[in-house]
C-alpha cells in the first residue's frame, strides 16, 4: 500500500491555506497549461484520466463536463458541491480548511473547460469555520488577480442533507425548497435559472490539477483499471486512529483500516463496517476481510464506495441500534416531497424502534423489507433507494440479531 | 400540426400526440390510473407517485405524468407488478391519514377512498401506533377550512395560489413528514378564487366552511346549470337535495369544466350566490300589500291591460332565459307594448378581472344585444310590467313579476328562479349554454312562460 | 415592530445582487443575514426579504422553515448542537447528552455535523468542539458563558 498524494499533497504544511504558502508549494502553476490546451483539450483529458465523482455517485467527470455546451447564448456556472451531511464523511472540509487554493486551482480550469464565468460552492451550513477559511483563500485569489476571468462566491446552506443531491442543490440555490427535480428524459447539463451548470463534488474539482499537470496517464498509474486514481477514504467509529487518509483505489480494505487506522480501538474484534457513508449497505468482518477499496468490487457485494467515509463497529454493537440510530437521520433529512420516501422513512424508524423496544414481531421484520421494496426505484430521487439499500443490508446480514430482539 | 404517433396500452392502440405527456392520453381514453397531484389546469408535480405505469424497456415503473408520448411505446396500467407497486404506494398514503371518514365532509367524493376501493382493499399492516399529528379545523379564511392531517400533500392548493390566482397565500412548509400545508402565521387565504382548492383537494383537508357538516354528498343530486352571477356563463354543477319532510334545496355550486368558458374554476362570489336563490323569495300574489288569490290576480292584470292599453311599456331582466324573453316579445307585441331592457345598471367596472369575472353583471345581456332589443331606460308610462328588473321606474301603475321580496311595489306577481326551471342563456362571447332545472320544490311559483299562458286564456 | 436591514448588510445585498442571474437566488444569503442580525427570523423579517429578493413572502417563509439551522423565535439560551449519528454515537455521544441535560442550555439534536473522525462533537455559534469528554464540556461551557 503505497502513499498517494494527489490531493492532500499540502495538508501537513504550516498555513497550508494560505496562497503564499501554496504557491510556493506548485499551487497554481497549472494555469500555465491552459495557454497550451483549449477548453476540449481538457475535457479530453479528464476523460481519458476516467476521473469519478467523489460526491458518492462516482459517475465519471469527463462525460458530465462534455454535457455543457462549448456555445450558448445563456451563461454557464459551475457549482461545487461541497454539501457534505453524508454521515461518517469529513474529506471535503480537509480540502477546503487545508488547502482551499487546490479547489480554487481545480475550478478555475473547469471553468476554462466549460466556458463558463461564474463558479458557486454550495457549503453546508454547519462548515462557517472552514468556510471563513476558504473565503478568505478566495479573497487573496481575488487580491492577486487571479480571478479575472472567473468570478467565485460561496454560497451557504442552512442545515439539510437533502441538499446535496446535485437537483436539490440548484433549487436551494435558486431561493427555494431544496426539493430535488424530476429526471430528465435524455441526458442534458443541470439547469440554474435555465442557464447550463455543472454540479461537481469538491474533491473531484481538487483531483483536476493533478491530472493537468500531469497527464491522464500518470493519474490512472493510481488505483484500478475502472477505478483510477485515489480517493480520500475516512474512519470513524470504533478505529484507533479515525481521520482521513488518502489512498488509490483498489486498496484492500483491511489493510487500509490496520496500517492508517491502526486497527480497531481498544483491540476489540470488528465486527461490521459500513463503506462509505451510511447510505451504502453494511458489510460483516468476513466479506470486509477479502474486499478492496473500489466501486467494482463493493458493487459485486450489493454494497457501495459512495463517499469512501467508513464507519467501524466493533464486536460489542449492537446493530439493531445502529440501524435505529441512521433511520432517525433518514427521517429527519428526507425532504417530504414524494409519497414513498415521506411516509416510509417516518415508518421504518419507529418499526425499527418498536423492535429495539422489544415490542416487535417476525411479521414486522418482514414488513420492514417490504417497504424497503416499495422505496427502491419509485421516487423523485436516490435518497430513497439509499435507506432501502441500508435497511435489505443489515437484515440479510445481522438477522439473527434482528430476530433476537423480538 | 401535430405529430402523431400510435402507442400500445394494455395491449390496445391508441394514437396521441408525440411528445405529450401519457397521463393526459390515459385521462383521455378513460384508462383508469389513480392520481393526486396531476391537474390539466396546474400540470404535473411527479410528487404523489401513484401513477405509475410499467414501460416496456424500462427497468422500473415510471409516472405517466412526466412520461412523453414517443411511436410504439408500450405500456402497461395492468398486472401484477404494477398493481402491487399502487397498492404499496397507497398503504404509505394511509398509515398516517386520521380515520375522519365519518365525519369528514370529503367522503363519497374523496380520491383517497375510491383508490382504495379501487386498488387496495387490504387490512391495515400497520403495527406502529405513534401516528404523526398535525393542526385540524384551521379556518384560513374565505370559507375554506384546513386540515393538516388529511393532506396528501399533492401541492395542488399551492400551486393553485401560486401559478393560477399568483396571490402566494398556501405553501408547504416544514420537512420530511412534518410537511405541512399552511399559510404564513396570521395570515389569511385571501383571494377572489380561493374557494375552488376546496374542488382541488382531492381529499377531505381542504373543506368548505360553508358547506361543512351540511350534507352527505352521496344524498345529493346534481344537475349542469349555468352561474348568473355575470356575463362569463361559467359552467357549473347545481347539487340539490330534498329531505323527509322538508322542501328542495340547493347545498351547493360546484365548477364545470367547459375548456371554451371558465376552464376548471369559478369565483367565490359566483359559488356562493347559490344562496341567493333560497333567500328572500317572493311566494305569494300581492296587492296593494294584501295577498289575492290567482284568479283575482289574473282579473286585475287583464283590467289594468285594457285601461292602459296603448300606454304599456314591458322591462326585461337581462338575467332571465331566452325562451322567456321570446316569450314576453311575443307577448308585448301581441298587446303592443313597448319593449326595453335596460342595460347600464348591469354594468360593476370593480367587478371585472383579468380571470374570469366580467364587468356585466347581467347573465344574458348578449341575448338581449343580439334581439335589438332597446337597452336605454323607458320614458314615464302608464302602464309599466316590469318582469324582475331591479331598476327604479315612473309610471302611474306598475306590476313587478319577481323572484325577491321587495320594499315597494303595488302589484307583485311571484316567478321561478332560474333554478327552478330550464332554459338557455348566452353568454358574452355569444355562446349559448343550457341551465337544467335544479330545485323541485313542493309549492313552486309559475315560471315567467306559465304566467303569460295563464294571462292570455 | 418593524425589521430593517443594518446598512452593512444592505450593501452586501447590493454586491451579492451582482454575482447571481436572479436576485431569486438571494433568499438563503438575506436568511443568513437576519438570523446573525437579530438572532432570529421574525414574519417582519420574512417580509423585507421578500422585497429584495422578488420573491413573495409566503415562498421565502416556506424555505425559511424547511432547513433546520434556522430559528423563527427568539432564542432564551444557549444553543449547543449535539451530533446524534452513528459515528458519534459509537464514540458515546450519549453520554455527553446525558451530562449536557444538567446543565442551562438549550439541547439541540443535530444529524452528522461532518466531524465523525473527531466524535463525539458539538457546535455552539458555529464553532466546532471536537473529542469530547465530560470534562471538556464543562470547560468549553464555563468559558462560553
Amino acid at each position: 500500500m503505497r502513499e498517494c498524494k494527489i490531493v492532500s499533497r499540502k495538508f501537513d504544511l504550516e498555513d497550508a491555506h494560505t496562497l503564499k504558502v501554496s504557491k510556493a508549494n506548485g499551487g497554481y502553476r497549472t494555469l500555465e497549461k491552459l495557454k497550451e490546451y483549449s477548453p476540449t483539450d481538457i475535457i479530453k483529458i479528464i476523460t481519458d484520466a476516467n476521473l469519478r465523482g467523489k460526491g458518492g455517485g462516482g459517475a465519471p467527470a469527463g462525460p458530465k463536463w462534455e454535457l455543457m455546451p462549448q456555445e450558448s447564448e445563456k451563461p454557464s456556472f459551475l457549482a461545487v458541491n461541497c454539501d457534505e451531511s453524508e454521515p461518517g464523511t469529513f474529506k471535503d472540509r480537509q480540502i477546503i480548511s487545508k488547502d482551499p487554493h487546490l479547489l480554487i486551482e481545480g475550478i478555475l480550469i473547469t471553468c476554462y473547460a466549460i466556458k463558463a464565468k461564474h463558479a458557486y460552492i454550495y457549503i453546508r451550513g454547519e462548515y462557517k469555520q472552514y468556510q471563513d477559511i476558504l473565503q478568505s483563500a478566495i479573497d487573496e485569489a481575488y487580491e492577486a488577480g487571479l480571478l479575472d476571468a472567473c468570478d467565485i462566491t460561496i454560497h451557504r446552506g442552512a442545515g439539510a442533507y437533502i441538499c446535496g443531491e446535485k437537483s436539490a442543490l440548484l433549487e436551494s440555490m435558486e431561493g427555494k425548497r431544496g426539493h430535488p427535480r424530476l429526471k430528465p428524459k435524455q441526458k442534458e447539463p443541470e439547469w440554474y435559472f435555465g442557464n447550463p451548470t455543472l454540479v461537481n463534488n469538491v474533491e473531484t474539482i481538487a483531483s483536476v490539477p493533478f491530472i493537468i499537470q500531469n497527464g491522464a496517464d500518470a493519474y490512472k498509474a493510481y488505483g484500478t483499471e475502472r477505478s483510477p486514481g485515489t480517493l480520500l477514504f475516512a474512519m470513524s467509529g470504533h478505529i484507533e486512529r479515525p481521520g482521513v487518509y488518502e489512498a488509490e483505489f483498489g486498496t484492500s480494505m483491511m489493510e487500509y483500516i490496520n496500517v492508517y487506522g491502526a486497527g480497531i480501538k481498544n483491540g476489540k474484534k470488528l465486527k461490521a463496517v459500513i463503506p462509505g457513508g451510511v447510505s451504502c449497505g453494511v458489510l460483516t468482518a468476513k466479506e470486509v476481510e477479502n474486499l478492496t477499496l473500489d466501486y467494482e468490487a463493493l458493487r459485486n457485494v450489493g454494497s457501495a464506495l459512495g463517499t469512501g467515509g467508513m464507519i467501524v463497529m466493533d464486536e460489542d454493537t449492537c446493530m439493531v441500534t445502529a440501524l435505529k440510530n441512521i433511520l432517525e437521520f433518514y427521517h429527519e433529512e428526507s425532504c417530504g416531497q414524494c409519497t414513498p420516501c415521506r411516509e416510509g422513512t417516518g415508518w421504518v424508524d419507529k418499526l425499527v424502534g418498536k423492535i429495539l423496544d422489544k415490542r416487535g414481531t417476525k411479521e414486522d421484520i418482514d414488513k420492514l423489507l417490504d417497504i424497503a421494496d416499495t422505496m427502491n426505484g419509485k421516487t423523485v430521487c436516490v435518497f430513497a433507494p439509499a435507506v432501502s439499500t441500508v435497511i435489505v443490508s443489515f437484515i440479510k446480514r445481522f438477522r439473527d440479531e434482528f430476530e433476537g430482539a423480538l | 400540426m401535430s405529430d402523431m404517433v400510435e402507442v400500445i396500452v394494455d395491449k390496445r392502440a391508441y394514437n396521441a400526440e408525440k411528445g405529450s405527456l401519457l397521463i393526459d392520453l390515459l385521462i383521455k381514453e378513460k384508462i383508469k390510473v389513480p392520481y393526486f397531484c396531476y391537474h390539466e389546469a396546474l400540470g404535473a408535480d411527479g410528487n404523489c407517485r401513484m401513477c405509475m405505469v410499467e414501460i416496456e424497456g424500462q427497468k422500473r415503473p415510471q409516472i405517466a405524468c412526466d412520461t412523453f408520448i414517443k411511436e410504439g411505446m408500450e405500456i402497461r396500467s395492468t398486472g401484477e407488478n404494477i398493481e402491487k407497486v399502487r397498492t404499496d404506494i397507497l398503504e404509505l398514503e394511509l398509515i398516517n391519514h386520521p380515520v375522519d371518514c365519518p365525519t369528514c365532509d370529503q367522503a363519497g367524493e374523496c380520491s383517497l377512498q375510491d383508490f382504495y376501493m379501487d386498488y387496495g382493499l387490504h387490512d391495515s399492516k400497520v403495527t406502529v401506533t405513534e401516528k404523526v399529528k398535525h393542526d385540524k379545523h384551521i379556518d384560513l379564511g374565505s370559507n375554506v377550512m384546513l386540515d393538516q392531517e388529511r393532506c396528501v400533500l399533492c401541492a395542488r392548493c399551492t400551486r393553485f395560489t401560486d401559478k393560477i390566482t399568483h396571490t402566494h397565500e398556501l405553501g408547504i412548509i416544514g420537512r420530511g413528514d412534518h410537511a405541512r400545508v399552511a399559510t404564513m402565521p396570521g395570515r389569511k387565504l385571501d383571494n377572489p378564487y380561493a374557494m375552488n382548492v376546496v374542488d382541488l383537494c382531492p381529499v377531505g383537508a381542504l373543506t368548505s366552511k360553508d358547506f361543512r357538516f351540511s350534507q352527505r354528498v352521496w344524498f345529493l343530486d346534481t344537475v349542469e346549470s349555468i352561474c348568473h352571477g355575470c356575463a362569463k356563463g361559467c359552467n357549473i354543477y347545481i347539487d340539490h337535495n330534498k329531505l323527509k319532510y322538508q322542501d328542495d334545496r340547493i347545498y351547493r355550486f360546484r365548477p364545470r369544466r367547459n375548456d371554451a368558458v371558465n376552464g376548471f374554476f369559478i369565483c367565490d362570489e359566483g359559488r356562493l350566490s347559490y344562496k341567493e336563490l333560497q333567500e328572500d323569495r317572493q311566494e305569494n300574489i300581492l296587492f296593494n300589500h294584501k295577498e289575492i288569490g290567482e284568479d283575482e290576480a289574473l282579473e286585475t292584470f287583464q283590467t289594468l291591460l285594457e285601461t292602459y292599453v296603448s300606454d304599456i311599456t314591458v322591462v326585461i331582466d337581462a338575467n332571465l332565459f331566452n325562451e322567456e324573453i321570446e316569450a314576453i316579445l311575443e307577448f308585448s307585441k301581441e298587446i303592443n307594448a313597448q319593449v326595453c331592457a335596460p342595460l347600464e345598471i348591469y354594468r360593476d367596472e370593480a367587478f371585472k378581472d383579468e380571470m374570469l369575472k366580467s364587468a356585466n353583471r347581467a347573465a344574458n345581456a348578449k341575448m338581449i344585444e343580439n334581439l335589438n332589443i332597446d337597452t336605454q331606460m323607458p320614458a314615464q308610462s302608464g302602464l309599466l310590467i316590469n318582469f324582475n328588473h331591479p331598476a327604479e321606474f315612473e309610471a302611474d301603475k306598475q306590476i313587478d313579476f319577481r323572484t325577491h321580496q321587495q320594499t315597494q311595489g303595488a302589484f307583485i306577481l311571484p316567478i321561478a328562479t332560474y333554478a327552478e326551471s330550464e332554459g338557455h342563456i348566452m353568454n358574452e362571447d355569444g355562446m349559448i349554454q343550457l341551465c337544467q332545472k335544479a330545485l323541485f320544490k313542493n309549492d313552486p311559483v309559475p315560471t315567467v312562460i306559465e304566467w303569460l299562458e295563464k294571462v292570455r286564456s | 415592530m418593524s425589521f430593517k436591514f443594518s446598512d452593512e448588510n444592505l450593501r452586501e445585498i447590493e454586491a451579492l445582487k451582482k454575482r447571481y442571474p436572479s436576485s431569486k437566488a438571494l433568499t438563503l444569503p438575506c436568511l443568513w443575514m437576519v438570523e446573525y442580525q437579530e438572532g432570529f427570523i421574525s414574519l417582519d423579517a420574512i417580509d423585507e426579504i421578500s422585497k429584495h429578493t422578488d420573491t413573495p413572502p409566503m415562498e421565502v417563509y416556506r424555505v425559511a422553515t424547511f432547513y433546520t439551522m434556522f430559528h423563527l423565535e427568539p432564542q432564551k439560551k444557549v444553543n449547543v448542537q449535539v451530533c446524534k449519528t452513528l459515528s458519534c454515537k459509537l464514540c458515546g455521544s450519549d453520554k455527553i447528552l446525558e451530562h449536557l441535560k444538567k446543565k442551562d442550555v438549550n439541547i439541540v439534536h443535530v444529524e452528522c455535523l461532518g466531524s465523525c473522525g473527531t466524535a463525539p462533537v458539538m457546535q455552539i455559534d458555529d464553532v466546532n468542539y471536537e473529542n469530547l469528554t465530560t470534562q471538556k464540556v464543562d470547560e468549553i461551557l464555563k468559558e462560553i458563558k
